[in-house]
């Protein structure tokens, strides 16, 4: 495994944080979309 | 190119700006020098955090100001929402940075000024959310909320900009930096990516306030519904 300063353990943690972020992103988006519309 | 098409192809376009990011922060980016392994990369992700935790307590500020002269709920959720983000995105950045000094200084935690100030600083802006649930009359909520947030966001220059400024700290900085200190100088193309970076997580901020303030409109719509 890795070490904590390698390039693999600095992108692994970056990306999960972007990655969860956006997918909470779209499925907000998506929530928001449907209520618009259901009103 | 009409609206909704926009409202569609903008986060795709985030989410495109974004992974050219992450492939310049890794790829494009040289390594710093005097850090360990590849840890210094971690500021492209963790300095633009702060920033929009920043930004959204400025938000909050605003809107509280506003909710306070106007009395508009929409002001209201508003602040919460930034209030939110704030928080979210402080904690992000305390994690970054936590995974970082695991690195430069062997713990995750040091009482480092910068750490310390950021703590307090999550604690002040949970005691709005506490604050908000304690309280559950709506107006009243609001108002206390508002009062809250002017008086919070006081304190929060003092403990972002000033107090690490003031004691001797590992935090390597940018602008202002003792003499000895691990002074963070940035190469042209690392300030490249450091920049968009800043504005792609600027980007992904407007997007989620949005997001939250229309599903706040849509509640207030569905109670104003619901009592009529």
């Amino acid at each position: 495994m890795p070490g904590p300063e390698s390039l693999v353990w600095v992108a692994a943690v970056t990306i999960v944080i972007w990655l969860g972020l956006f997918a909470y992103c779209i499925a907000l988006d998506r929530r928001v979309r449907r209520l618009e519309e259901e009103q | 190119m009409n609206r909704p098409m926009l409202k569609t192809l903008l986060p795709w376009l985030l989410c495109l700006w974004m992974l050219a990011v992450i492939a310049g922060a890794f790829f494009y980016a040289p390594s710093a020098a005097g850090f360990k392994g590849e840890s210094a990369r971690i500021v492209f992700f963790h300095v633009p955090q702060a920033w929009v935790a920043v930004l959204a307590f400025c938000v909050n500020l605003v809107a509280s100001i506003r909710f306070l002269r106007g009395r508009d709920p929409l002001d209201d959720a508003r602040a919460a929402a930034a209030a939110r983000l704030g928080l979210v995105f402080s904690v992000l950045a305390t994690v970054t940075g936590s995974l970082f000094a695991r690195v430069m200084w062997g713990s995750f935690w040091n009482w480092d000024p910068r750490e310390v100030s950021i703590a307090i600083l999550l604690l002040i802006y949970a005691a709005y959310f506490a604050l908000r649930e304690a309280v559950p009359d709506e107006e009243r909520r609001a108002s206390l909320a508002a009062a809250y947030a002017v008086l919070a966001f006081v304190t929060m220059p003092f403990l972002v900009f000033v107090v690490p400024r003031i004691y001797w700290s590992l935090h390597p900085d940018t602008i202002i930096g003792a003499t000895g200190q691990l002074k963070f100088q940035m190469e042209s193309r690392m300030r490249q990516v450091f920049l968009a970076s800043l504005v792609g997580f600027t980007g992904l901020f407007v997007w989620l306030y949005t997001l939250d303030v229309r599903l706040a409109r849509v509640r207030m719509a569905r109670s104003r519904g619901g009592e009529e």
